[in-house]
């Protein structure tokens, strides 16, 4: 079936699908995926039924949580993406080309689920309207909005392209550089406000893009290894270019948190104590075991499976790494008042670990969804034709 | 009582705020001034401003600071309330996506809670800690009457009812407006009628003869975390 020209899951796919899910012939994924979907679900409505005040546990000394840095984590894997998708069109055409697709579309239902963790932590989403009734270029945030829409409308474009096999490179090139632009003003966000030193930076943009770089690496060296291994392909043919991006994405991370954790502690400012507060978080987890723990992984083996628990564990260690830094700014209150605490703590609730749950289902199931639809590969049977 | 020039404060505060009030309001600044010497801690401010503007739990438009100074047993107690500072040049207004958080021509930063879309932007941006966001508690809970907390407190001199979360202000940000609802019908901030230690000074600084203009001329009043270039328009007498 077609949409624009571009191929999207047949009805009788679809029914196909759903049949094999009720025969219990689905596959674990799509069960754990779907189960996920259905609890993350759950979770997002109880949110919007019942209120911030009986679900969420952030607060005024917390105001950001888990949902905010979740929609951070997300909005970074699709724009890394982007890049990766960029980068292996220009340096490895032939090795990337089994993959472009897929990996394009991860980058779609990754921005999607992204908002999805972001329309539940708004206080009014209802009012999403004033973006354009009432706009002010003065805040990043409304910048991030316009960008994130040209983002998402010129992703769209590049997989339609790919999908219609006319791929054009001014439009690669174009969704390079407005994903540069749309992740770095998400990175001005935070490095834009002043009164919070842990997030004060001119590095927090270039940190965002580096960050996405290397999230978006782990994501789709997953999704190529899983492809090989389905498809039969040469793994150390295909897996090469993922391996090596991957690990200039490290080197980039390494670079990036070690001059941010070092200017933080040099800074001397009321507030920045924060950073010796997570200093021992940030060499240990932030460094060794973000960044050094993968890349010794990496070179202990480039299978297909070891690739895939590789890119999982990167991911995994990622998203604490995002709650780490959106929660981290708020450690140390800005005005000490009698009741509050000197250390401020903040747990989330288990409606907010389920939006992260319904997040990541969207995307596995979308993916598995279209995956079973053989959607992916009707573009290398037309080439091969 | 309190006095000054051998008159009441509050009658001078009052006759201040007449006078300012006969006035466009674009010729107003809106300031307070706060004498740390006269602050005894008893949260009689902070009291008065949740009854006045019917904050929920957890939001404190104008909380006191508590500290102790000294090592035993020379020690003793030193309190700094604080309300919004109606910044000059707040950092909170230029991140609002909306325009929903804004500087009034009077020098009063307001929230319009039917604009605000919740973003929490605005409170992580405010320097003071000085915003709160209404998530929706009842100091009730879930009791069913609460007829009380979703009165309309008035604020900016509009009908709000907490009903639910999909009622602001609800939702929204919220923080102190210097009583504005009360101001613009010529009454005194609620926190500076219910000073105990009549610490509290308010009134508008662009009247050279009004008692807060006097007051803040001092040499050594400061103003908080004044560094940082956002031009509080609260001053502390030390």
């Amino acid at each position: 079936m077609q949409l624009f020209g571009v191929l999207i899951p047949e009805k009788e796919q679809l029914i196909a699908t759903a049949s094999d899910v009720a025969k219990g012939k689905a596959g674990l994924a799509l069960y754990v995926s779907l189960f996920g979907l259905a609890i993350g679900f759950y979770a997002i409505a109880a949110i919007f039924i019942q209120g911030h005040a009986h679900t969420i546990n952030t607060s005024n000394l917390v105001p950001w949580g888990l949902q905010i840095s979740t929609y951070i984590y997300f909005a970074l894997l699709s724009t890394g993406c982007t890049f990766v998708n960029f980068f292996g069109h220009v340096f490895f055409e032939k090795q990337y080309k089994p993959f472009a697709s897929r990996i394009i579309f991860v980058g779609i239902i990754t921005a999607v689920a992204a908002f999805f963790s972001l329309a539940t932590e708004m206080g009014r989403i209802d009012r999403m309207y004033n973006f354009l009734l009432s706009p002010n270029p003065k805040s990043p945030m409304f910048w991030m909005a316009i960008w994130y829409t040209s983002y998402l409308i010129v992703i769209i474009w590049e997989y339609i392209n790919i999908q219609t096999n006319k791929h054009s490179e001014k439009v690669m090139w174009g969704a390079f550089f407005v994903a540069i632009f749309t992740h770095s003003t998400l990175g001005s966000l935070l490095g834009s406000v002043s009164s919070r030193v842990y997030y004060y930076s001119a590095l927090m943009p270039i940190y965002f893009l580096f960050i996405a770089f290397l999230t978006g690496c782990s994501l789709t060296t997953i999704i190529a290894a899983i492809t090989v291994k389905q498809k039969k392909l040469d793994e150390k043919y295909h897996l090469h270019p993922f391996v090596t991006l991957l690990k200039v994405g490290l080197g980039l991370a390494l670079v990036i948190t070690f001059w941010r954790t070092m200017i933080g502690l040099s800074a001397h400012l009321g507030g920045s104590e924060v950073f010796s507060l997570t200093l021992i978080n940030s060499v240990l987890f932030g460094i060794v075991v973000v960044i050094v723990i993968p890349y010794i992984l990496l070179k202990m083996g480039n299978s297909a499976n070891w690739l895939i628990f590789v890119g999982l564990f990167i991911m995994g260690t990622q998203l604490k790494a995002r709650n780490d830094l959106v929660v981290g700014a708020f450690k140390i209150p800005l005005f000490r008042v009698y009741d509050m605490p000197e250390v401020v703590h903040y747990t989330p609730s288990i409606y907010e670990n389920l939006v992260v749950v319904a997040s990541a289902s969207l995307v596995m199931v979308l993916y598995i969804v279209f995956e079973r639809s053989g959607v992916f590969e009707a573009r290398n049977i037309k080439e091969g034709h | 009582m309190e006095q000054f020039d051998g008159k009441d404060i509050l009658d001078i505060m009052h006759a201040d705020l007449q006078r300012a009030l006969k006035k466009p309001r674009k010729e107003r600044r809106w300031a307070m001034a706060i004498d740390l010497k006269k602050c005894i801690g008893c949260h009689a401010c902070t009291t008065g401003c949740m009854s006045e503007n019917l904050t929920p739990p957890d939001i404190h438009y104008r909380p006191v600071k508590e500290e102790e100074v000294g090592e035993f047993p020379n020690t003793g107690m030193r309190f700094l309330p604080r309300p919004c500072f109606q910044c000059d040049s707040p950092t909170c207004t230029p991140v609002c996506p909306v325009t929903a958080t804004y500087k009034r021509d009077d020098g009063l930063v307001v929230i319009d809670y039917k604009k605000c879309i919740g973003c929490r932007y605005c409170i992580v941006a405010c320097p003071y800690g000085a915003r709160s966001a209404d998530s929706g508690h009842y100091y009730t809970g879930d009791f069913r009457d609460k007829t009380y907390e979703v009165e309309n407190s008035g604020e900016y001199g509009e009908t709000f009812k907490r009903k639910s979360h999909w009622h602001s202000p609800i939702g929204n940000a919220r923080k102190c407006h210097f009583c504005i609802h009360r101001v613009e019908k010529g009454e005194l901030t609620r926190c500076t009628t219910t000073c105990l230690g009549s610490a509290t000074f308010f009134g508008d600084i662009n009247d050279p003869k009004a008692l807060i203009t006097k007051l803040i001329s001092k040499p050594n009043v400061f103003r908080y975390k004044e560094e940082i270039g956002t031009k509080p328009m609260v001053y502390y007498i030390p």
